[in-house]
């Protein structure tokens, strides 16, 4: 029937951006339910395979953004 | 008739269309003339006509809302609980503001009726939602208000469309069709914020929280509540006793910073030479997102009892008030955090070091309050 939602209306979903305990490699990735900010989860470090990592910011970034736009 | 239809003529002799085409032309123009009314009523029914294409969409938009509430409580009711008969009970909820005859004591008359309010509102989220923690209640508690804020809306511009329809008043309709795009765009940042508080995801509004969480980072500190839903972290830098104060998360509440900052001065009496207040401000089109501003005198919003607070004890005490703001649109305070605002946090934790190195001496207490809903942000 009638429908409301126009490009604008679509939801982006925000990235978790983490960063190594041990080495201090950030890291981005889809926000998983659970996630907040300054939380220590136990994920696999990309560069140096340690398995802490600290969430240091959840954010929708400006690339996002401007696709959505586009 | 046929004199009639001879005088239409124009130019020369015409068929007998032509000439019922003049005719009905005619009467059209004559009608305008003795009937001022109809061109209002043409323009009524237009303007009616946007007005209920705007207004079904915004029953699209509250009808979404409140779906994905009740689904979302549901995840978290016992199987016995109707989350929907008792969501429509809080949607219809409403508050009364005190009376405003005599002034005097309003604020904390205020103050007694929005605690009641919040605490009520949270006890009943409590009780549909046996199965969340303390944590998820303060988002959810915040879910549901997102819901009644739509939900108002909704009921608002349906008032004013019906009251118009059936009066017949272009005055009426006219004032709230002039305020449709911003009431059509607070009502997508309403939808947009609904998927935050589902996921627990960090707003623009928790930017004030997200810089005093990232100054509190990794210093040797010492936490603890001040005032309800309200923490403070004591620390040192550079020689000064610094006292962050936040809305303690990552549930999403904005705690009582007012009552925090309070009753540290009253603790610390004349040591507090400084108070900061850093919060998320309204930019005008055409600025920037994420932009740090500097200012004096207390940066919260919401009803005001905060800020009346720290500004009657900073005057009794006479201690500076400084003001760092991060502009953002209503939109982008109440739906997932932007980069470029994250990435204010920053900018802000420079400004405040500076600020306190250049203003206050060593061996003084200077406060920091980070103001801002805390969902999505850990303490640290």
């Amino acid at each position: 029937m009638f429908s409301y939602k126009s490009r604008s209306d679509r939801i982006i979903e925000p990235l978790t951006h983490l960063t190594c305990s041990n080495c201090n490699t950030e890291n981005s990735r889809p926000f998983k339910e659970g996630d907040y900010v300054f939380k220590e989860v136990d994920e696999k470090c990309p560069k140096c395979g340690s398995v802490k990592m600290l969430i240091t910011g959840i954010y929708i970034e400006m690339r996002q953004e401007k696709e959505r736009q586009e | 008739m046929k004199d009639i239809l001879d005088l239409l003529q124009i130019g020369g002799q015409q068929d007998i269309l032509s000439s019922l085409i003049s005719l009905i032309w005619l009467m059209l123009l004559m009608s305008f003339f003795l009937y001022p009314g109809l061109s209002q009523k043409i323009q009524l029914s237009y303007m009616l006509r946007d007005l209920e294409r705007k207004l079904n969409r915004l029953k699209a938009i509250d009808d979404d809302v409140k779906d994905r509430t009740i689904k979302t409580l549901q995840t978290y009711a016992p199987p016995e609980i109707d989350v929907k008969n008792e969501l429509e009970k809080l949607l219809d909820s409403f508050i009364i503001s005190p009376e405003s005859m005599d002034p005097y004591g309003i604020v904390y008359k205020l103050e007694h009726i929005v605690n009641t309010w919040e605490d009520r509102f949270e006890e009943d989220v409590v009780k549909i939602c046996k199965k969340a923690d303390n944590i998820r209640v303060k988002t959810l508690t915040n879910l549901v208000e997102v819901a009644r804020g739509v939900h108002f809306i909704y009921r608002f511009v349906r008032h004013y469309y019906l009251l118009g329809k059936r009066t017949s008043n272009i005055y009426l309709i006219l004032q709230i069709q002039m305020l449709m795009p911003q009431i059509m765009e607070i009502a997508n940042a309403y939808r947009q914020a609904s998927y935050a508080f589902i996921h627990g995801q960090p707003i623009g509004d928790g930017i004030g929280v997200l810089s005093v969480a990232r100054l509190a980072y990794g210093r040797e500190k010492k936490t603890y509540e001040i005032a309800k839903d309200t923490i403070a972290h004591e620390l040192d830098f550079e020689g000064r006793r610094l006292i962050l104060v936040r809305a303690s998360g990552p549930g999403g509440t904005v705690g009582r910073p007012g009552e925090g900052v309070q009753k540290i001065v009253e603790a610390e009496g004349d040591k507090v030479k400084l108070i900061i207040t850093i919060d998320a401000g309204l930019k005008l089109e055409g600025e920037e997102s994420g932009k740090v501003v500097e200012g004096v005198g207390v940066a919260i919003g919401g009803t005001g009892v905060d800020k009346y607070r720290i500004e009657e004890i900073a005057k009794a005490k006479g201690t500076p008030l400084y003001a760092i703001v991060i502009y953002e649109s209503i939109t982008e305070a109440i739906t997932p955090m932007r980069e470029a605002i994250a990435k204010a946090a920053d900018k802000v934790i420079e400004k405040v070091k500076q600020t306190i190195t250049e203003k206050v001496e060593s061996g003084s207490t200077v406060i920091v309050a980070g103001i801002g809903n805390s969902v999505g942000i850990g303490i640290t």
